[in-house]
């Protein structure tokens, strides 16, 4: 590395140290004082260190809100992917694999689930009218479609560098063809179907705007309404609501460190030639 | 052991017909390969025996059983892909089991089936080994093995040995040609390697723009090819051909002889020519002549013979040997 | 009589009734309810009002262009930051890996978390930004607080949350320009400067297409950071289309919220289906 590449490297180290690394050591550091410290708003340590009550306090609040919220965005988050994964690798595959007027119309409508946003009032009417709103089946469910999209795209574009001959091998052997779904190509599709677990975790996650609309009700708060619905309550203990902003970005923190390399994949999936 | 036998036979891609109507009959334990140059429909052909590929019409008849409708796996046969199709997250043993897990076989019965199968081809040793950490020439043993399992009537090739450095496709061919003196099923067999179909055929069909242009043992073909296409398609080197004045002068449309039914000499000969390049093969030597009013001929002759490029040399065809047409 | 594909269209119907129910449904079902003034109890009738009570309105033609506002200047913003930031971090400089993640991980982040941290950073008189400002002697402004700023303050924070992103996919696609082009336009004296204008812009715009196009479509649709920040106010001053329909689906005016989601369907189709068919085009010709 050339000296240039030294000092441009340190004074980049130093920006991004400002104004990326800064505002979460100020999350970080301000979870840890007293709400009296907190109020100050400022960037001095604390005066007493009170991580962990803290920590007791933000997950005790309301009835343990939040480790109900855990819970609900964690049944959504795994139900959605594996409905996703295996609905959506079942479209693909066909799309892929059968060039028809059919497979491009549904393809078309898919792609277009990524521009369009969705018509929430419109939506809430339907799933009133199927007995799903406010309820956890009926969020999972609008996770799958809005996840929809992306996940067939990319298993679309996984499946094409799986060699037809496998198929046909299969047929020979007698396979049908769920069993050739099944037994043949979605185990090949392990590392598209890594990234997209990955990717849609993080969203379904960290997902506010949807649960909002369709799941109201106490019970079934999610990770994401857990600041909102606390933030009048935090008004006067800022420590807690930054308490409670670090406890929701653990998760999608821990996914970075794990998988850096899925997230780079799937993010960037379009990047090249969209 | 099976005969196959297609009747009219076509295929349409889109408006374009691929295979023309195609009438054949492949004998109970012949060993039958399909030739023809790049394109010319012998996959499709095979494809559609397979059942992998629709017909637009005609009928396939496997057994003496028409099979036109019937699916792939309920044909009675099994396919061998160019590029092996193994597959790539199961081990050697389970992908030879394959078929039979699908089919719900016992354990036990499985077992030894794949066994005994693997024994045959010397597999014995990887049966737990991945797809990944085996040789070109290991991996198409798991083919054919994934294909003798399941006992066929009719075993179908698509270019197996394509994929091999030659001195791996020359033993394969012999391991195969042993395997059908074992197995007596019949088998089909596509190549573009006329030397594969010169040597493990019991009979060859001869494609072209796909209709059949000959069907015959492999020294039938040579010796009495019935069009100038399959002449200059059946031999190595190819047959000299020659349309025009020299035809017409031999009272046909199209003159052929082969470049080792020329007696070449220094002195003096029917056609007179330059030596244009020497390929020295060892045993033989093939010259590369231009001949005035004829264009370029070839012709082989011994390899102890000397020749030098920019000689003079003289050129007779044997008569006994030339074609018209 | 044909015989069964081995890929049956069956494989499309579990996905496919999900999709057509939650989805499909409800967008063509909202072209309806658009037209009607609807509440949790009724829906009547009402022709055009409800667009045309979108285009009369102040606060709601308020929220029509400052999503407008909002959208290209976020997607502007992420896409010259995030070129830049690309070509920085492809430089080969010290601790390079390091500075990508650390650009990158706020996408990762909770948009409510970031919302409400910036919302205390931004704070007129105790925030810190404003405390920073102040050491150095300049007065800072009312971030979120004055009506003017508010959506440039929001639309700043989005820039700081999304750039890694469009940074990201900068990176990758640079790494598919080959060294050689470099190398030539080297050869033939071009500064620094003139192989980032003469090699890597004209080389990377599938790149810039993507980040335009999905920076275009995501600040249209934006709503969480917005509501996490200002919930639209002051007033109705940083009100975008997604705020506007939430706030009208609270208040219980569901045909003009639906309308609103129309008109935002309708703004992404018209500006972002032709911008895409135009960048591509220049693509190919490029
Ligand atoms: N799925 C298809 N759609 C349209 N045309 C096709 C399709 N498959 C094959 N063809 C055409 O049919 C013709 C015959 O193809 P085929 O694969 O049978 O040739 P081949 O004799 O096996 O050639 P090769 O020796 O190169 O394998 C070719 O012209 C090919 O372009
Ligand atoms: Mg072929």
């Amino acid at each position: 590395m050339t000296r240039r590449g030294y000092i441009i490297g340190a004074i980049s180290l130093l920006v991004a140290f400002v104004v990326f690394v800064i505002p979460f050591l100020f999350v970080a550091i301000n979870a840890m004082k007293t709400a009296q410290d907190a109020s100050s708003l400022d960037f001095s340590l604390p005066e007493r260190w009170v991580f962990w009550e803290n920590l007791v306090t933000t997950v005790q609040t309301r009835d343990y809100a939040l480790l109900l919220a855990y819970w609900n965005s964690i049944v959504i988050t795994v139900c959605a992917i594996a409905l996703l994964v295996v609905f959506g690798a079942m479209v693909g595959f066909v799309i892929q694999r059968r060039p028809s007027r059919t497979s491009r119309v549904v393809y078309a409508f898919i792609l277009a689930g990524l521009m369009i946003p969705p018509a929430v009032v419109p939506t809430i009417w339907v799933l009133q009218g199927i007995n799903l709103f406010k309820t956890l089946n009926g969020m999972i469910l609008i996770q799958v479609a809005y996840g929809l999209g992306f996940t067939v795209l990319l298993y679309r574009a996984f499946i094409s560098t799986i060699p037809r001959e496998l198929d046909e091998a299969a047929i020979i052997d007698g396979a049908k063809p769920w069993q050739i779904f099944f037994r043949v190509v979605l185990p090949l599709l392990k590392p598209v179907t890594l990234t997209i677990i990955v990717v849609q975790s993080i969203t379904i996650f960290n997902d506010f705007t949807h649960p909002l609309y369709y799941l109201p009700g106490r019970e079934n708060i999610t990770v994401q309404l857990t600041l909102y619905n606390f933030q009048s309550q935090f008004v006067s203990q800022m420590n807690l609501l930054f308490m409670n902003i670090l406890l929701i970005t653990i998760p999608p923190l821990l996914v970075f460190i794990f998988f850096n390399r899925q997230i780079v994949a799937g993010m960037t999936s379009g990047a090249v030639k969209g | 052991m099976s005969r196959v036998e297609l009747k009219d036979l076509r295929k349409n891609f889109g408006g374009l017909e691929v295979i023309k109507g195609v009438d054949l009959t492949v004998e109970p334990g012949e060993f039958c390969v399909f030739v023809g140059p790049s394109g010319c429909g012998k996959s499709t052909l095979l494809r559609m025996i397979s059942g992998l590929e629709e017909q637009s019409s005609g009928t396939i008849e496997i057994g003496g059983r028409d099979v036109t409708r019937s699916e792939p796996s309920e044909r009675g046969i099994a396919m061998v892909f160019q590029n092996y199709a193994l597959y790539p997250h199961l081990s050697v043993r389970e992908n030879i089991g394959f078929g039979l897990s699908l089919a719900r076989t016992p354990k036990d019965e499985m077992r030894r089936k794949v066994e005994t199968v693997a024994e045959t081809l010397q597999l014995t040793d990887y049966l737990e080994r991945k797809p990944k950490a085996l040789s070109g020439g290991q991996r198409q043993r798991v083919a054919i093995g994934r294909a003798i399992v399941r006992d066929p009537e009719v075993f179908l090739f698509d270019e197996p040995l394509s994929n091999l450095d030659a001195a791996l496709r020359s033993q394969m061919r012999i391991e195969l040609t042993e395997l059908h003196e074992r197995l007596r099923a019949t088998m089909i067999y596509v190549t573009h390697d006329q030397v594969e179909a010169m040597t493990m055929a019991d009979k060859i069909v001869v494609l072209n723009g796909g209709r059949i242009e000959q069907v015959g043992t492999p020294m039938e073909l040579y010796e009495r090819p019935a069009t100038p296409f399959v002449a200059g398609f059946i031999g190595s080197p190819r047959m000299n051909l020659f349309e025009g004045d020299l035809a017409r002068e031999m009272g046909c449309e199209v003159y052929g002889i082969r470049p080792e039914h020329l007696e070449v000499s220094e002195t003096e000969g029917r056609w007179t020519g330059r030596v244009r390049h020497v390929e020295r093969l060892g045993a033989d030597t093939i010259l590369h002549l231009e001949v005035e009013a004829l264009g370029p001929l070839l012709a082989r002759v011994d390899g102890s013979r000397t020749f030098n490029p920019g000689q003079t040399v003289h050129a007779t065809p044997n008569t006994d040997k030339e074609f018209r047409y | 009589m044909r015989r069964k594909s081995p890929y049956p269209y069956w494989f499309f119907l579990p996905a496919g009734a999900i999709f057509l129910v939650l989805f499909i449904l409800p967008t063509v079902a909202s072209f309806y309810f658009s037209l009607t003034y609807w509440d949790p109890f009724e829906a009547r009738f009402a022709g055009w009002d409800n667009y045309v009570q979108f285009f009369s309105e102040p606060f709601l033609v308020r929220g029509l262009t400052n999503t407008l506002v909002f959208a290209f200047l976020t997607s502007g913003l992420k896409t010259v930051l995030g070129l830049l930031l690309a070509v920085l971090l492809t430089s080969g400089i010290f601790a390079q890996g390091f500075l990508r993640s650390v650009v990158f991980f706020p996408v990762l982040v909770s948009t409510i978390g970031v919302g409400l941290l910036f919302q205390e950073l931004m704070h007129p008189t105790e925030g810190a930004i404003n405390l920073a400002l102040a050491a150095v002697g300049i007065d800072g402004p009312g971030w979120l607080t004055n009506p003017s700023l508010a959506l440039i303050s929001v639309a700043l924070v989005d820039v700081w949350r999304g750039v890694g992103l469009a940074t990201l996919i900068y990176i990758a696609g640079l790494a598919t320009i080959g060294q050689e082009y470099y190398e030539a336009a080297r050869i033939d004296g071009a500064t620094r400067l003139q192989q980032f204008w003469r090699v890597t812009v004209p080389l990377v715009r599938p790149a810039t297409t993507t980040v335009i196009i999905l920076s275009l479509i995501g600040g249209l649709r934006l709503f969480d950071l917005i509501w996490a920040m200002t919930r639209g106010g002051p007033g109705f001053s940083s009100d975008v289309l997604a705020s506007v329909i939430y706030k009208q689906y609270q208040a219980g005016f569901w045909g003009l919220s639906t309308a609103g989601n129309v008109i935002l369907f309708l703004m992404i189709a018209f500006i972002v289906a032709p911008l895409a068919w135009w960048l591509n085009r220049r693509e190919l010709e490029a």
